[in-house]
């Protein structure tokens, strides 16, 4: 008797099931993606008991006529490829012809279609089997209802969660095709409830806005960035508010929702020294890259992608990210803000504070979008604004300080305020140099040539300062003594944990030299940080940290304006190294309605 | 207490102390000064508890007393008064009538007993000093002290008594200045003070050149007292640097230049200059310096002055701050600089200058790297 045989195709169906349709949630994606390829424009989806009940997915799609509603449930039937090239590019959702005969295999299915309004089909399928075809009146569309899901296959069944997680699994589901697919009314009802409509949405932010709250959508700052062949738009957290509420991640590649931790990293590491560690941001992100270079093709349910070449997508995200977090729009904004969001960067551009009106546009640059590559380029090396420009910002530097009537002003020796067009703008000055310093500081370290012209100049002392260091503070400073050294701390052990200290930094009149460098020995103490960069960008924030003006050093308006101004040149000036806050914003808008005169 | 006093006195008087009052204080009565009659008139004294000073003008006394009265009030009145005699009166030491011509003022001033008395400085074992040699070693050397809080020591100038000279020494560590200036022999032994540089501004604007002052030491404070005024002030407690193993004895770079054409080469450079270290670089040859700058995000500079230069060429960088700093207190038309190389301190002083005086000033430089 022979021991190989083909297996019948209920049992191949089943076994594919297995790997399409895990789950009531993936059997909704299934159906739901199916609706958008036949050019849905509204999809009602049903769902009872988390799924196990009853799903049933309608739509307004284009329908199919009885011989196509039958070779639909045949496996690899499919309307959406025709030959293996179609494969490449493939711009639909589904196209191996797999889901809807898997889904017909382990359910009680029904399937209703019409291709015109009118005359219809209804097929039911028990099992993989078809039961029963009739003719139907209907509008054009499908609808597919599948009952007792699992109901042939106990070990599914038993693995299937309580109906509540399985219905979350199902919004969530519901949710991403919602980001990535806009243009689509969608419906969702649960038990008879409706939980979800969601009108055809023009951009990403009025979706979230539908599905999350206006007020979170407007919280959002907004992502828009081309790196070559990539395109990158969508929306992500403030730093300030990452870690006050649940962490929302979903990407979505030429319009198709997927999971890719590699992407998520990129993005995050935008965030780098933003925010404490371990805390992760909230991203929701469209990408767009050529069709040829993704290949979709690579997970039976599609939860996955493979880039050709996975590196620029990263680095897009990256730098697109970053970009949007250097913008003034993911500083903080005191009160509430109107929906269209804040106005920009362009409003900040003539900021006030430069004195004299007259300067017009060529103003100080206050967070003005960062042209091109600005984070591929070497930190400090390049000034993405023409010679003309640079000086014409630099005189009227001078203007202010002589006019020095629009200065900022400092409060409670802490915080200083000036005026701008749109509003009212707050600067933690200690956070400000922080992360002032941070930037200068590690572009020196990265870029390893020491105290360059640019890098940070040694003072030399005339008396040396001689720490007297336990054992592990000394061990970290011989870790890190070419870093010190490229810092500006110039010192030479003698006799063991002593430490003669011949020059130092000045980052500004009031530092103090040999508090900053025991604090930050002290807090590299047994610091294991992986990696050169880890370790630079630890070492930079940590001595930034310590030699930023404190609160409570009274600064003079010439001192003020240069933070203001040095501050404005970072790729971060609204965060500092430990993701507080440096700029705090309050529109006349907020100011005026709090005095009611709106 | 009653008294009258001559508008022109009271003003002098007032003008002697309100610097001492500090404008700030948890303290009230630190906000008042105190008005005491004695037997030559009347002596008005302010403190921050630091620093005290006290001043007398004559005044016809009526009857003895003191009471505090608030110093900015009184000061403005004072200032508004119509030029004629002013009569002061105080009853229970609280309630203060002002009157001057048809004006009249009542201020509530506080006890006496509440104002701190001043410390406890003997003056019997004081010495002597010129106020003009004072205010000499005063205006050259308290600029460079150090007004970063870290090394208080660093906060105070240095004033070495010795028998034949004494000198003042002030330091934040980038730079230091030294002058010395002989004295006829000195009664007192050797001492070394650290006087906080608030204190000797005071002694500077209150007493005239011409006096002499008697100056005591007592535990921790230091007095200095003229017939008319006297100033107080805490010491700063602890050992100075050891400035003289800093100074340098074989420097063998020279350079002579003329300073204003140095500083008018300096200010240029400081337009480019970064704003943090301002930093400038002195490329030294033989008959002349080179000076550049250069910011990133900002610019560049240059500039060039003929000079006598002695020595091998040298490249070096200064914080232009500290050097435009020291220029503005040299008394000559030349400066002398010496070098050793780009990382030993350099020293700059008077050349040509005609003054039994020692004036000699040090910056370190800052590091260059290319």
């Amino acid at each position: 008797m022979p021991s190989v045989a083909v297996l019948p195709s209920a049992v191949a169906d089943q076994i594919a099931a297995g790997e399409v349709v895990e789950r009531p949630a993936s059997a909704v994606k299934e159906l739901v993606e199916n609706a958008l390829d036949a050019g849905a424009t509204a999809i009602d989806i049903e769902i009872d008991d988390g799924g196990r009940g009853a799903i049933r997915v309608s739509d307004d799609g284009q329908g199919m006529d009885r011989a196509d509603a039958l070779l639909a449930l045949e496996r690899h039937a499919t309307s959406k490829i025709r030959t293996a090239a179609d494969l490449v590019g493939v711009t639909s959702f589904g196209f191996r012809g797999e889901a809807l005969p898997a889904i017909a295999s382990v359910s009680e299915c029904t399937v209703e279609t019409a291709s015109a309004d009118g005359g219809g089909t209804r097929v039911q399928v028990r099992g993989g089997t078809v039961a029963d075809v009739r003719d139907a009146a209907r509008r054009r569309g499908t609808t597919v209802s599948v009952t007792r899901l699992f109901y042939n296959v106990p070990a599914r069944l038993k693995f299937l969660r309580s109906p509540r997680s399985e219905w979350r699994a199902i919004a969530d589901t519901v949710i991403t095709i919602a980001l990535a697919r806009r243009d689509a009314h969608l419906t969702l009802a649960h038990d008879g409830k409706r939980v979800m409509s969601l009108p055809p949405a023009a951009s990403l932010r009025a979706r979230v806005a539908a599905i999350w709250g206006p007020a979170y959508a407007t919280s959002l700052v907004d992502v828009e960035d081309v790196q070559g062949e990539v395109a990158v738009s969508g929306l992500v957290e403030r730093p300030a508010d990452v870690g006050t509420r649940t962490r929302r991640v979903h990407l979505a590649v030429n319009g198709r929702g997927i999971r890719d931790a590699g992407l998520v990293r990129a993005a995050e590491s935008a965030y780098r020294s933003t925010l404490p560690a371990g805390l992760r941001p909230s991203v929701l992100l469209d990408i767009r890259v050529s069709h040829d270079t993704v290949d979709v093709n690579v997970h039976p349910a599609k939860a996955e992608v493979r880039f050709r070449d996975r590196w620029p997508v990263e680095r897009a995200v990256e730098a697109a990210v970053r970009r949007a977090l250097g913008t003034g729009a993911a500083a903080t904004v005191w009160g509430t803000e109107q929906a269209p969001s804040w106005p920009g960067s362009a409003g900040l551009r003539a900021g006030r504070y430069t004195g004299a009106g007259g300067v017009g546009d060529a103003g100080i640059r206050m967070w003005g979008p960062p042209t091109g590559a600005t984070f591929d380029a070497a930190p400090g090396a390049a000034s993405v604004l023409p010679d003309d420009e640079l000086l014409a910002s630099a005189a009227n530097g001078v203007l202010a300080g002589e006019g020095a009537a629009a200065g900022p002003v400092q409060l409670r020796r802490t915080y200083l305020m000036y005026e701008q067009d749109d509003g009212l703008v707050l600067i933690d000055q200690h956070s400000a140099h922080e992360r002032v310093l941070y930037e200068r500081f590690l572009a020196t370290l990265t870029n390893g040539t020491g105290a360059s012209e640019a890098g940070v100049p040694a003072q030399r002392l005339l008396f040396p300062l001689t720490l007297h260091l336990g054992s592990a503070a000394a061990d970290a400073f011989e870790a890190h003594r070419t870093a010190f050294e490229q810092l500006g701390f110039e010192a030479e052990t003698f006799g063991g944990n002593t430490l003669l200290v011949h020059a130092v930094p000045v980052p500004h009149p009031r530092f103090d030299a040999e508090r900053c460098l025991r604090d930050t020995l002290d807090a590299l103490t047994g610091d294991r940080s992986p990696g050169t960069h880890g370790r630079h960008e630890r070492l930079a924030a940590t001595v930034a940290c310590k030699a930023a003006i404190k609160a409570g050093d009274a600064l003079a308006p010439a001192e003020m304006r240069a933070l203001v101004a040095a501050l404005e040149q970072t790729t971060l000036p609204a965060h500092d190294v430990h993701g507080r806050a440096t700029i705090v914003r309050l529109s006349w808008d907020e100011v005026e309605r709090r005095f009611g005169r709106r | 207490m009653r008294f009258t006093i001559s508008r022109e006195k009271l003003q002098e008087g007032l003008a002697a102390v309100a610097a001492s009052v500090p404008t700030k204080t948890t303290l009230p009565v630190l906000a008042n000064i105190l008005v005491e009659t004695t037997e030559r008139g009347i002596r008005f004294s302010g403190t921050d508890l630091d620093i005290a000073v006290s001043a007398e003008v004559t005044a016809d006394v009526e009857i003895a007393g003191a009471v505090t009265i608030p110093a900015k009030k009184l000061t403005d009145i004072a200032r508004e008064m119509l030029p004629a005699p002013v009569r002061i009166a105080a009853a229970n030491e609280q309630r203060v009538t002002i009157e001057c011509g048809r004006s009249k003022f009542k201020l509530l001033g506080i006890p006496r007993d509440e104002f701190p008395s001043f410390p406890a400085v003997r003056f019997e074992d004081s010495w002597r000093v010129k106020s003009a040699e004072l205010h000499k070693l005063i205006s050259h050397t308290t600029f460079a002290v150090s007004n970063e809080e870290s090394r208080p020591i660093l906060n105070g100038v240095l004033w070495a008594l010795r028998q034949d000279y004494m000198r003042m020494v002030a330091t934040n560590g980038h730079r230091l200045a030294k002058m010395q200036v002989p004295i006829e022999r000195s009664t007192a032994g050797a001492n070394d003070l650290i006087v906080p540089p608030k204190a000797l501004e005071q002694v500077r604007r209150l007493f005239p050149p011409a006096e002499e002052l008697e100056i005591a030491r007592g535990d921790n404070h230091l007095g200095f007292r003229s017939p008319m005024a006297a100033v107080f002030t805490r010491l700063i407690e602890g050992p100075y640097p050891d400035y003289e193993q800093v100074i340098p004895r074989d420097n063998n770079r020279i350079a002579v230049v003329d300073k204003d054409a140095l500083v008018g080469a300096l200010k240029r450079m400081s337009i480019v200059a970064s704003d943090q270290t301002h930093r400038v670089r002195l490329s030294f040859n033989a008959g002349s310096v080179r000076f550049s700058v250069q910011t990133p995000d900002l610019g560049e500079a240059q500039d060039e002055l003929a000079i006598r230069y002695t020595g091998d060429p040298l490249e070096i960088g200064f914080n232009a701050s500290y050097l435009l700093e020291i220029l503005r207190y040299l008394p000559t038309d030349e400066v002398k600089l010496t070098f050793k190389g780009p990382e030993q301190a350099a020293t700059i002083e008077p050349e040509g200058w005609d003054d039994p005086a020692q004036f000699l000033c040090l910056v370190m430089p800052l590091r260059l790297i290319d």
